[in-house]
């Protein structure tokens, strides 16, 4: 059983995920997928889903692309400067496992292959009614996490 | 006895109302009711009405990391203290529901106006001790705006204080009360007025300080967690300390009611300061640094020496 200071915090988690948008080697078509999502017709502030800039103020970062060898050290360190607890949700076949740029040579493979992924949300791009129910899903998978990383 | 029953009344006075759970809840609201407005007009549902406490609880559940770099590690983490403390000091100042303020001195007018400039100080240095280069532009957009807005808002401030005869933002109100059809001498300095408010709490289309599309998360880049949602909570406070100042100054403050009544009717006026705000916020887009300052200077500062001109003449007549 959770405290209570644990339970409210949890509550507060899931109603309030602020996200950053990080290109790791994409097409752009993933990224013009999900500023759509931003936008007012999809209304994502209903689910207190807001864009932040600073990785400092995220608590998901949304990866769009197969990750390059070159942005590999730029993901983690975006990553490293998010404070805890942090979820990465990896948008798009190719940042889910490589996708058609999976034998590149200059490609690392999916965004596992640099961080810790918690959910995957796979298509080509992916629609923005995907994103959501990505991020809410994840969101309500968290509350049943006992200890957020 | 009786200095224990005084001291209980000054402890509700300054934590519960109108101190810090006042201006907590009413902060909370506030942020509520302008985002809610804000999709509204966007033509969307917008968020639930627990969305800036479900907010404020994350942040503060988060971790805190204060950078390598930062200059002054203690400053980093006091700054966003004293800009809360700043603005719930000058509620105090201010009538809410009745006539009178919690404290009130002649010349209080130009302290309130002072305590509102402590938390764009602190949002300078806040720039300042993160050293990141996105918060030090920030820093410097911060305190550059800071002097294109801070005048015109003085300027118009003094307006209603030379036409009551008073710089006791209680005796304004007053005034205003006993006479409201002088209210209409200062329609040109409430424009004004409102018009900066939107610069002193940094919204559109004067968020230069903190413009996402072009230096990230502004002065506030490196902040995190539990500082980040106090720095949050001092803006929405300051909102409404700004409103209730406005109110007390340009709209008569109560009008000569007491007690619940007298707060419905701040309820309502500081609803209208918001609904205005919010309309300015989601009809503009933001302004570059030097049009806002050409702006200040050259239209805002001639209206509200304009003002003062019909003010000093509206008293030479009423007075």
């Amino acid at each position: 059983m959770k405290s209570i200071r644990e339970q409210v915090a949890a509550w507060a988690r899931t109603k309030s995920p602020w996200i950053i948008h990080f290109n790791s080697g994409s097409c752009n078509g993933c990224d013009i997928e999900t500023v759509a999502a931003l936008t007012p017709r999809f209304d994502v502030e209903r689910f207190g889903i807001v864009q932040h800039g600073s990785p400092r103020h995220a608590d998901v970062l949304i990866v769009t692309g197969a990750v390059s060898k070159q942005q590999k050290d730029r993901l983690v360190r975006i990553y490293n400067q998010m404070a805890n607890p942090k979820f990465v949700v990896a948008l798009g076949a190719c940042a889910a496992g490589g996708g058609v740029l999976q034998n590149c040579y200059g490609v690392l493979g999916g965004a596992d292959k640099a961080i810790p992924v918690d959910l995957y949300v796979p298509g080509c791009p992916p629609r923005p009614e995907a994103l959501i129910d990505g991020v809410v899903k994840l969101l309500s998978g968290i509350k049943g996490v006992e200890n957020a990383k | 006895m009786e200095m224990i029953k005084e001291l209980l009344i000054q402890l509700f006075e300054i934590l519960i109302y109108p101190g810090l759970l006042f201006l907590f809840v009413a902060a909370l609201l506030a942020d509520w009711i302008d985002r809610k407005l804000y999709a509204r007009m966007q033509n969307r549902q917008g968020p639930p009405w627990y969305q800036p406490l479900a907010d404020f609880v994350k942040l503060i559940s988060k971790e805190t990391i204060i950078p390598k770099h930062a200059v002054g590690k203690h400053l980093f983490r006091v700054l966003p203290y004293l800009a809360i403390s700043a603005v719930v000091v000058c509620i105090f100042f201010i009538p809410i529901s009745g006539s009178l303020a919690l404290m009130s001195f002649q010349g209080d007018l130009i302290a309130a106006a002072y305590l509102l400039s402590i938390p764009t100080m602190c949002f300078f240095l806040i720039g300042w001790t993160s050293s990141s280069p996105y918060s030090a532009v920030g820093a410097m957009r911060v305190l550059t705006q800071f002097f294109a807005y801070e005048v015109p808002m003085i300027l118009v401030l003094i307006g209603p204080a030379i036409v009551a005869g008073s710089w006791r933002i209680e005796d304004i109100a007053y005034y205003y009360s006993a006479n409201p059809s002088m209210m209409f001498v200062n329609i040109l300095g409430f424009i004004v007025a409102l018009i900066t408010m939107q610069g002193k709490l940094e919204r559109v289309p004067f968020d230069i300080p903190h413009a996402e599309t072009e230096i990230v998360g502004g002065v506030f880049t490196e902040y995190s967690g539990k500082l980040y949602g106090f720095i949050k909570l001092a803006i929405s406070i300051e909102m409404i300390v700004v409103a209730a100042l406005f109110n007390a100054v340009f709209m008569g403050g109560s009008l000569g009611l007491e007690g619940f009544l007298g707060f419905l009717l701040f309820c309502f006026k500081v609803l209208i300061i918001i609904l205005i705000s919010a309309i300015i916020r989601s009809a503009m887009a933001r302004v570059r640094i030097e049009q806002m300052i050409n702006f200040c200077w050259r239209v805002l500062v001639p209206i509200a020496m304009l003002q003062l001109i019909i003010s000093i003449i509206a008293r030479a007549f009423h007075g």
